[in-house]
């Protein structure tokens, strides 16, 4: 179903991205969790009383008490929805959408390769670059909250939480991948992978500055990872995150399907 | 039998473009000339052959097999030059070959360094920095390097300097000899004249005349016979216009421009 030679070159055209995002997440991630201590936690505290609505909109809430609330609140919000997300956008237009922009997937067509395998192909090289991404931050996150304050992590939550991340990304993922097999040109699948992801950040953002606005979280798919709900294993959290899943599921088949059946001028 | 079966393929892109009802048919072993200028709508027929597009009316089959739903199939006998070759750039030419070798998964026995010898071709380089005479030769060995039995050629000298264009001519001319069949299109009205057994002329996306080379040939070139005064200064002529002596006269051939048969066809004017 898979075309390895294919994969194995793909997956090294994800290396330098990987390598690349690993290293922003890392530093962040340690950086964060070692700031958790409850004088400093009395200073982001004060963050929020004096710029609550800015504090909020990027998911970071007060009165966090436990580390992986605190987790939660400060990398959660942003820096572990934005990275991952710009490695799908990225990734996602580069592997189906450029090749057909340049003309250079006729060298692909041009084997005795079915269509659908290179899809499949192209969409694992991404699966696995979102997994690898969200199996080394766990690990790192693990490594760190563990030589810094150890036993204070519990291990099913964040395992939960990051399942529940991963489902996230894989639907960001399955965005961007279904944009690169609709569009031939590189510009439009960027455009709309780009674009629906960035836009349902914003609203998400808007959502959480303030309470009028908070009706616009139910317009950004952002609202079915809920964070804190996932830790406290409440089932609407849990279906939110099924939603993503399935989701993903549906736009990941959909690309394939579209890229078997579109006429390719190249 | 029928290698290359096209049907009144239909393709309207509007404004006039695209290609309509053309009909092509390849025989085993024969080597069919695509003639056309720029925008005729070669690319377009052979993309539907190779499956990259539907036909929206019409039909196209390789080796009776559908070229839309069976594209996969075909392509293990096939080998493809396109008109416009865009590689992968991060790749040097040798690891390009390694990965169309594995990709396609051929035997360890194949063409690519008998094909590289012949195009003296040095793979070692980046591809992004090739000249397009490079990266065309590299087009070439890509296609090849498989053996296939059928080859679908799309305007495959562009680029390359005469001397290359003759080895590939040659190289045509060979693969004809061991019953290979070949579809190629051309702009070059003497690539095609020195290769193919047919030629077809496209012109705005119709099928214009398919005829045999021979006959195209009689149609265009005027035969002169030339009297001299003496054998040597027949040998003289013979050689200084490319003629054929024999005794006192010489045989010299004028082939009419490209430009003058592509204006006979296009002009309209079928009696010139």
């Amino acid at each position: 179903m898979l075309n390895m030679t294919l994969y194995q070159r793909e997956m090294k055209g994800s290396l330098k991205m990987l390598l690349i995002f690993s290293a922003i997440i890392s530093m962040y991630v340690t950086i964060i969790i070692r700031m958790y201590d409850p004088e400093m936690m009395a200073t982001l505290d004060n963050f929020y009383e004096v710029m609550p609505e800015l504090m909020a909109s990027v998911g970071m809430s007060a009165g966090a008490t436990s580390l992986i609330g605190f987790m939660i609140s400060y990398l959660y919000g942003f820096i572990l929805l934005v990275f991952p997300m710009v490695f799908c956008i990225l990734r996602g237009n580069g592997l189906i959408a450029k090749y057909t922009d340049k003309g250079s997937m006729a060298l692909l067509l041009a084997a005795p390769t079915k269509r659908r395998t290179i899809a499949l192909t192209q969409m694992s090289v991404l699966l696995s670059g979102i997994l690898l991404i969200i199996i080394f931050a766990t690990g790192l996150e693990v490594a760190i909250a563990e030589t810094s304050f150890p036993g204070e992590l519990v291990l099913s939550e964040l395992i939960k939480l990051n399942a529940a991340l991963l489902c996230l990304h894989l639907f960001i993922g399955s965005i961007c991948f279904l944009a690169s097999c609709i569009f031939s040109d590189s510009k439009y699948s960027i455009a709309f992978g780009a674009g629906a992801p960035a836009l349902m950040y914003i609203l998400q953002m808007l959502a959480n500055a303030g309470e009028k606005a908070a009706v616009i979280k139910h317009f950004t798919f952002f609202t079915l990872f809920d964070a804190n709900g996932i830790t406290a294993g409440k089932s609407s959290a849990i279906m939110g995150t099924l939603a993503l899943l399935i989701g993903a599921v549906i736009l990941y088949t959909t690309g394939i399907i579209v890229f078997c059946r579109k006429d390719l001028h190249i | 039998m029928r290698v290359i079966n096209a049907q009144n393929l239909t393709r309207d892109y509007g404004s006039g473009k695209g290609i309509f009802d053309v009909s092509i048919q390849v025989e085993k072993g024969e080597v069919f000339g695509f003639l056309g200028p720029n925008g005729a709508g070669k690319t377009t027929t052979i993309r539907h052959l190779m499956g990259f597009i539907k036909p929206k009316s019409g039909s196209a089959q390789i080796d009776g097999l559908d070229c839309w739903k069976q594209r996969d199939e075909i392509q293990r006998r096939l080998g493809y030059i396109p008109g416009e070759i865009s590689f992968f750039d991060d790749m040097t030419g040798n690891e390009f070959l390694k990965f169309i070798s594995a990709y396609r998964n051929i035997d360890k026995e194949n063409r690519i360094q008998e094909m590289l010898e012949r195009f003296e071709l040095n793979p070692k380089g980046k591809i992004k920095k090739m000249s397009k005479g490079m990266k065309q030769k590299l087009g070439i060995v890509s296609a090849f390097m498989h053996a296939p039995d059928i080859l679908i050629l799309d305007e495959p000298t562009s680029g390359l300097d005469p001397l290359m264009q003759n080895r590939f001519i040659e190289l045509i001319a060979e693969e004809k000899k061991k019953g290979k069949t070949i579809l190629l299109s051309s702009h070059i009205f003497e690539e095609v004249e020195r290769t193919c057994d047919r030629i077809g002329i496209i012109r705005n996306g119709k099928l214009v005349t398919v005829d045999s080379v021979e006959t195209l040939r009689k149609r265009h070139m005027r035969t002169y016979t030339v009297h001299l005064d003496s054998p040597d200064l027949a040998e003289d002529f013979a050689r200084d216009f490319g003629g054929v002596r024999d005794g006192n006269q010489v045989k010299v051939a004028a082939k009419q421009s490209l430009e003058t048969i592509f204006m006979n066809y296009y002009g309209g004017d079928k009696n010139a």
